[in-house]
């Protein structure tokens, strides 16, 4: 063998080594564009923020001083963020809790051929699809105590004038916006659930019929369980939705009155962007971040069970 | 069709014509009358507008002339200064000029190209909500900046947005382009410290005289068988009321009289600025904010009994009350439906003073003019709520454009014209402003108006120590959870609570010196009367 036959023979594993490691690194390269920008916009605001919750930054301080964990244990001794934790389980558990029986009896009632039905599902369909911001003025107008049309119909019920201030009495003031939220919501529960129905295998429900299944039995026995999967991805993704909830406080109670109707993120907006208490804001951010793990965690669970099973 | 039918048609037609014609000359059918009440609205409306357009036109030129006539305060004019200056520097630079949205910005929006024409610099108004304006400008300052060039900045902020740096020091551009004579103009109230200056340096130049005033219908509390059945109820004769009492028995006699129609008072009470009605009272009644150890006094006596009122004043306004802002507080007096208000200064609405301006055109029209009474806030002094200083962005590109502008809009010229603006929400704040002949020419009881504005200049600043905006939020979550049925006892202790653990977090020797340095200012220090110097 020649020097150029010898050379020839040791180029050839370099250059097998060189493709290899180039078909290995062309999905990256793909990918580098979207991995990049997601570093920048959530990786990398999400460390630093984590970081900034372990200071005491305050706006009109000078120093940031590290201070651990001071900013979570002062947290749970915040008696205003212990209450906006209580009101945002409130929302979800009630309002959600209403929204996905509703939801469902909508879907049920609608599920089966009938006139009129395509005009009946878009109307449904219309609240979902109104900006948040936009619904919390508009019922802003409705529970109006003097020109609401609440209070004007109540009013036509019981036969004498009726002005009650339902935003401005704490207990009235979350009703008013949990029946809001349900509202806007319920038509999403119901898009979901009716979707779900017509895809059910009608064999099975015919298979119980012969067996002599009464209705109450197929929807127990039959329904629910192979509605299940889809029942939890429903809620997997109100309850997300509604711990964040937001717009429709700001818009409808501005978290009033007092600061009764103050959700999680409600209050961090204030601590945040209000108060500038950047390293506390942060802190608050993260609690309800592990909040949101914990029920993604738990609802997941539950999803792949259901599947499973 | 044939010929025959063609010609008969074109018969019908000329007959038809002829008769309708012949009824319109008659006028005995009911479409001319129709027509004509069509064509005598449309013609109506065209005249209104041509006159709308005239009289604004007639009424910009005249207040520009006869105010610069008027104005002659030293040696040279800041306003033709600023321009010169500008003219030189400023051509086809842009500025972003931060202000409250809705009525507030009309007045820089109609200003902004005159600027333009003299100097050929640009200035775009940027509106946001009055609390999105503190904390927009402080994110743009503390995440790099440069967004904004001006900004209005409310006394109560600026400790806030001077010690992190967010504004420029104006006193270097003052001695260079000010006649100096023009600070001395300012009413000392908008002049002094923790307003305009912070420690003896001026960051902003004030432009916007907010103060509380009560305004009453005279046709009402003058009305021989109000006065008498008043009298025969509460033992004492019916007048515009100096203490909260007499307004409550005021107010409670015309809602038992004449609600729904006509409801005895009306006061914001939304909460996000609910706090601005607790200070005047609760100052003038001697309440202290805090004692030399710097804990929170809000929750004295005092401070119990101010909320303790509001609730109860509650009781004689409209329904809903608790949930109603500037606009439907001034809705309601426009539309005659409150005999009593407390809210800023809008006399000349109330007065119907320029109310064919288009910017107002969504305002309802007033339906009391002629009947306005004006008081100072009853029992106590009034709240020098809110106001507005024209700041200097210390991160902006073109600083000395923008505090040329801010120095234009503020000089006692220009600024007489931005506060007789129809559709302004300026208010006097100037000496020239309150002696204007012109000014007090504008309505009939325009005089009466502007001596009680100033009148009312002696009342208490909103507390403006770092963390200001954090310490009014808890009075006004403590004010509306009163209003919400909680005792107002637990709701001022637990404000006061939030109070002290805002200090500590701040630092209590340093918010103790800032709140020394701000009780510098006699109208800040709480009292039913001002030590002015």
């Amino acid at each position: 063998m020649g020097v150029a036959g010898v050379a020839a023979e040791a180029a050839e594993p370099t250059t097998e080594t060189g493709r290899l490691r180039r078909k290995r690194l062309t999905p990256w390269l793909f990918v580098a564009p979207c991995l990049i920008v997601i570093l920048l916009v959530t990786i990398f605001p999400t460390i630093y923020s984590l970081g900034l919750s372990f200071t005491k930054w305050e706006l009109t301080l000078k120093e940031k001083p590290f201070i651990g964990l001071g900013n979570y244990i002062a947290l749970f001794q915040d008696d205003r963020f212990l209450h906006s934790i209580f009101i945002t389980l409130i929302v979800v558990v009630v309002g959600v809790g209403i929204e996905l029986i509703l939801g469902f009896g909508l879907a049920q009632l609608l599920v089966a051929d009938m006139k009129g039905k395509r005009i009946i599902v878009a109307a449904l369909l219309l609240p979902v699809m109104v900006m948040p911001v936009v619904v919390g003025y508009t019922w802003r107008l409705l529970w109006d105590a003097q020109y609401g049309p609440i209070n004007q119909i109540i009013g036509w019920i019981i036969g004498q004038p009726f002005t009650y201030t339902w935003l401005a009495k704490t207990p009235t003031a979350i009703f008013a916006i949990i029946v809001t939220d349900i509202w806007q919501w319920t038509p999403f529960m119901f898009l979901v659930f009716l979707s779900g129905l017509a895809v059910l295998d009608p064999e099975v429900f015919e298979a119980a019929d012969i067996d002599g299944a009464g209705g109450w039995d197929k929807f127990w026995q039959l329904t629910i369980p192979l509605m299940r999967p889809i029942i939890i991805v429903a809620l997997l993704i109100r309850s997300l939705d509604a711990l964040k909830f937001f717009d429709i406080i700001f818009t409808l109670s501005g978290g009033g009155p007092g600061n009764s109707t103050e959700t999680i993120s409600f209050y961090i907006y204030q601590v945040g962007y209000q108060f500038f208490r950047l390293g506390y804001g942060a802190a608050a951010a993260f609690v309800l971040l592990i909040f949101l793990a914990i029920l993604l965690t738990f609802l997941l669970r539950m999803f792949r069970s259901a599947t499973e099973g | 069709m044939n010929t025959k039918n063609m010609k008969m048609l074109g018969l019908l037609l000329v007959v038809g014509l002829a008769l309708m014609v012949l009824a319109a000359q008659c006028g005995a059918t009911p479409t001319p009358e129709i027509i004509e009440k069509v064509v005598t609205v449309e013609v109506e409306k065209e005249v209104e507008k041509i006159v709308t357009v005239e009289v604004e036109k007639v009424v910009e030129k005249i207040v520009t002339v006869e105010v610069e006539k008027e104005v002659q305060v030293g040696s040279f004019s800041s306003a033709n200064k600023a321009v010169e200056v500008a003219k030189e520097l400023c051509d086809g630079v842009e500025l972003n000029y931060v202000r409250e949205a809705g009525l507030q910005a009309q007045d820089p929006l109609a200003m902004a190209p005159i600027w333009k024409d003299l100097t050929g610099s640009t200035v775009n108004v940027i509106e946001m909500s009055y609390l999105d304006m503190y904390s927009n400008q402080l994110q743009d300052h503390l995440t790099g900046g440069g967004s904004y060039d001006v900004g209005d900045v409310s006394p109560l902020w600026m400790q806030d947005f001077v010690s992190t740096g967010v504004l420029e020091p104006l006193d270097p551009y003052i001695e260079k382009y000010m006649n100096l004579t023009d600070l001395d103009d300012y009413l000392p109230v908008y002049s002094a410290e923790g307003v305009m200056k912070i420690n003896g340096v001026t960051y902003g130049l004030f432009d916007d005289g907010d103060v509380f005033v009560l305004y009453y219908r005279k046709d009402l509390f003058e009305d021989p068988e109000n006065q008498e059945e008043f009298n025969a109820e509460y033992g004492y004769d019916l007048a515009p009321p100096e203490t909260r009492q007499q307004m409550f028995d005021a107010a409670e006699f015309f809602s038992s009289k004449y609600a729904p129609d006509i409801y005895g008072l009306a006061i914001q009470r939304l909460e996000g600025q609910a706090y601005s009605w607790f200070i005047g009272p609760f100052s003038g009644a001697g309440g202290q904010f805090f004692d030399e150890n710097m804990q929170a006094q809000i929750n004295s006596e005092i401070g119990v009994q101010t909320p303790a009122e509001m609730v109860q004043q509650n009781t004689v306004m409209p329904p809903g009350v608790e949930k109603w802002g500037f606009m439907e507080i001034l809705s309601a007096w426009m539309e005659g439906k409150v005999a009593m208000i407390i809210t800023w200064p809008i006399g000349r609405w109330g007065a119907g003073y320029g109310d064919t301006a288009k910017q107002m055109a969504w305002v309802p029209s007033s339906t009391v003019k002629g009947q306005v009474g004006y008081m100072l806030q009853p029992g106590g002094r009034p709240t020098l709520a809110g106001g507005f200083n024209m700041g200097v962005s210390a991160d902006g590109a073109n600083k000395e454009c923008a505090y040329l502008f801010v120095q234009w809009m503020t000089s006692p010229e220009i600024s007489l014209q931005r506060v007789m603006l129809p559709f302004s929400l300026r208010d006097p704040y100037r000496k020239s402003h309150f002696a204007s002949p012109l000014y007090r020419a504008a309505w009939p009881e325009a005089p009466e108006y502007l001596d009680k504005l100033q009148e009312a200049t002696t009342g208490q600043w909103e507390l403006g120590i770092p963390g200001a905006r954090e310490y009014m939020e808890a009075i006004d979550n403590a004010v509306t959870a009163a209003y919400a049925g909680k005792d107002p006892q637990e709701a001022m202790d637990e404000a006061a609570a939030r109070w002290d653990d805002i200090t500590e977090r701040l630092g209590v020797d340093s918010q103790k010196a800032a709140y020394e340095q701000w009780l510098q200012n006699p109208w800040n220090r709480p009292g039913s009367e001002v030590e002015t110097p």
